[in-house]
């Protein structure tokens, strides 16, 4: 015990400056295995610390106290001792420590799901979130965690902010995986289908040395959202898909490649039959209801079509081409497609007539100036971030190396002996 | 030596006599330049620009005074005069081209008069009462704005009692023939020799419209300042140089009106859209270098035994 009120005083003392907390950081690392031991009795200690000024040194004891089992009692307790920590710490101390951190945001997310409160957990994880990464750029292991609740507890809005950022540096292949694919639920649920193709198709065609299971589970999903947003599926995967991903992701999603053959016959009849004849496939993965999204999609898609081909059309027209019921289906679906920019079209309810008219966006304004003048500056920095990766392999030594054994020798001059390996 | 002049002659110079005067005194240049050898290992002092020395022509109708042409002429050290007999023979040729030009006088280059110059003006006195000098200044200077051309004329002042020649400054204004406007053009963009590749032509367009553009908001920026500053206190008011600001500022913009403004915006997105373009473009060419190093560096189902680049 007395060495646990050393290191209590020695806490207190040295949260000072920088240099004071990497001395104070390195005893830590030394007195892990006593913590470890001690585990039950910490809570007390805990009290006597600040977590706003101390943060490093709360870290390490809380980490060490929640490494133990959680009786059911104090769950509750616990979570809000976590989340008060997270929201007072200070971010430079715990990225020293950044993997004790990582675990007690998951043992906080393990006890806020057991709880069944996924809620309460979202707006910790978040400052926990922001207060890891070192950049808005950088994938934590805690991002996957954080989309996770918000899917839990529904609450998309906030999970879609922290996926506008673009991500340049990754922790672990394994965050990225599910990163993007609860990336793509949360925007399913907001209905961006488009950004949900995107995150999708990431984790489709990641590097992956061994087929996993979130890729599967990806690529079924990637399929229908496909499907929805843009009418289309082709099972070619990108060139640069991994090898094995392009050879054995098609054998697991059998029933969705053959859905996906369907709906591009256009008839809803077919695609119904086949919606049937896989909906236990489809129930027990947890996509009946994008299934019906699609099937529903569908419908739109040949009224698009029509657009293709006529100017104007009857209503009762309509709702023969594309096997609705009545004409007032019909017109629900027009109308409902106009509202949400689809189709361009007026309808005459007179005559029971639709017009279709063309994009009438001129590209003349101010608000496509200042969009498209965002898009450049985007890839202006995106470009500047290429060409320093570009220069980092440039001067790798594996590059270097390969790239001087296939040196083209055109006279004798020029025959001096590469370097095969350098030694620096 | 450099009072205005008294005489109320005007001067109208034309842009050739200039590119000529920088033709000679660069080929001069250039042909005299010593071969780089830094065998010696020693520095030598960069050798003098040489001076050239030439006459030049053109027609004098009253009190205006042309001048339209020049040619070169030899100078010997040894006299410190020109070679007579080149300068008649050569008059003679060019009378028979132009009839009515006239010699009006010389030119030289160097960075301000010198003595010796008065010698060569006292010798062509024969031939025109009073000629005049023109001055190339060769030095680039960047920060000047003005034409580095100076032109002097002769008086007789007296000085200490005795009456002597010397030279005063005349002030000159630039008169261009439509033929001369085309070269200037030409001269003044400097296209790269070999006249080459579009893409060249278009970075060396860009370029000058950059410099300019440049230009014209520094000087903007320093009205700004200037008014600022004004408007602080800090100088007292100045009412016409506020009226011509403001004259200015209402010149603008030239036309005003919804359909122009939708023409211009239209072009604008065109020109915006077609740089978005360029920059897709860029990213894209770096990526595929990016991947084919990155195949190349870690990439363990690439081809053993060297791939064959396509040249």
């Amino acid at each position: 015990m007395e060495s646990m009120e050393a290191l209590i005083t020695q806490i207190q003392g040295l949260s000072g400056s920088v240099e004071d907390i990497s001395h104070l950081h390195n005893l830590l690392k030394l007195t892990e295995e006593s913590l470890q031991s001690e585990a039950p009795r910490l809570a007390s200690f805990l009290g006597q610390l600040d977590p706003a000024k101390q943060s490093l040194g709360y870290l390490y004891i809380l980490e060490a106290y929640t490494s133990a089992p959680i009786s059911r009692e104090q769950p509750s307790e616990f979570i809000m001792s976590v989340s008060t920590f997270i929201n007072s710490c200070l971010a430079e101390q715990i990225r020293l420590a950044a993997d004790k951190f990582v675990s007690v945001c998951k043992r906080f997310k393990d006890q806020v799901v057991l709880l069944q409160e996924p809620l309460r957990g979202v707006a910790p994880m978040r400052t926990a979130v922001q207060k890891l990464r070192s950049s808005s750029e950088h994938l934590t292991a805690l991002h996957p965690d954080f989309l996770l609740l918000c899917l839990l507890a529904k609450s998309y809005k906030t999970g879609l902010g922290i996926l506008k950022e673009d991500i340049f540096e990754i922790d672990q292949p394994r965050d990225f995986f599910l990163y993007c694919y609860y990336g793509g639920m949360i925007c399913i649920g907001q209905k961006h289908f488009c950004k949900a193709r995107e995150l999708l198709r990431n984790v489709v065609t990641a590097p992956m040395s061994t087929i996993n299971a979130i890729a599967i589970e990806a690529y079924k999903k990637y399929c229908l959202v496909s499907l929805i947003d843009n009418g289309q599926f082709s099972t070619a995967l990108p060139k640069y898909t991994s090898s094995v991903a392009q050879r054995s992701l098609k054998n697991f999603c059998q029933p969705y490649i053959d859905l996906a053959n369907s709906y591009s016959s256009g008839k809803i009849s077919e695609l119904e039959s086949c919606v049937e004849t896989n909906k236990e496939k489809f129930e027990s993965d947890n996509n009946l209801g994008l299934v019906k999204q699609v099937v529903s999609s569908l419908y739109k898609r040949n009224i698009q079509r029509l657009t293709l081909t006529y100017l104007t059309l009857s209503l009762q027209d309509i709702a023969n081409t594309v096997q609705l019921n009545t004409p007032k289906e019909a017109e629900m679906h027009v109308l409902r497609m106009i509202q949400d920019g689809e189709i361009f079209a007026t309808i005459n309810q007179k005559d029971e007539m639709v017009s279709f008219h063309e994009d009438p966006e001129q590209y003349k304004t101010c608000e496509m100036i200042e969009h498209i003048d965002s898009s450049i500056q985007r890839i202006m920095s995106l470009s500047k971030k290429l060409s320093a990766v570009d220069e980092l392999i440039s001067y790798d030594p594996a590059y270097l190396a390969k790239a001087g054994k296939e040196r083209q020798r055109f006279d004798f001059d020029d025959f001096d002996t590469v370097p095969q390996k350098f030694n620096l | 030596m450099a009072s205005s002049s008294g005489s109320g002659l005007t001067f109208k110079l034309h842009p050739l006599v200039i590119v000529n005067i920088s033709d000679h005194y660069t080929r001069v240049k250039s042909q005299a330049q010593p071969p780089h050898s830094s065998s010696n290992g020693g520095w030598s002092p960069p050798p003098q620009p040489p001076r050239v020395f030439g006459c030049v022509i053109g027609i004098q109708r009253g009190r205006t005074v042309e001048i339209l042409n020049s040619f070169e002429l030899l100078y010997d050290p040894s006299t410190e005069s020109l070679d007579r007999s080149f300068l008649e023979k050569k008059q003679e040729l060019y009378k028979k081209v132009f009839p009515n030009f006239y010699i009006l006088g010389w030119y030289s280059t160097g960075s301000d008069v010198q003595e010796s110059d008065m010698h060569i003006h006292k010798a062509l006195m024969d031939i025109n009462e009073s000629p005049v000098y023109v001055i190339l200044n060769p030095a680039i200077n960047h920060s000047q704005k003005d034409l580095p051309v100076t032109i002097y004329e002769s008086e007789l002042h007296v000085i200490d009692g005795i009456p002597q020649l010397i030279f005063v400054r005349s002030s000159y204004t630039i008169e261009t023939v439509e033929a001369e406007r085309i070269s200037v053009d030409h001269v003044a963009h400097l296209k790269p020799s070999d006249g080459g590749s579009a893409a060249t032509q278009l970075a060396a367009h860009l370029t000058g419209i950059h410099s300019s553009i440049k230009m014209l908001n520094s000087r903007i920026r320093v009205l700004h300042n200037y008014l600022l500053t004004m408007q602080r206190g800090d100088i007292p008011l100045e009412d016409s140089l506020l009226r011509q600001v403001s004259s200015l500022l209402r010149r603008l913009p030239a036309i005003e009106s919804g359909k122009f403004r939708d023409d211009f915006q239209m072009e604008y997105n065109d020109t915006l859209l077609i740089t978005y373009l360029a920059m897709l473009t860029n990213c894209s060419s770096t990526m595929n270098e990016l991947v084919d190093k990155f195949n190349t560096a870690y990439d363990r189902h690439s081809r053993r035994g060297g791939r064959m680049a396509f040249i």
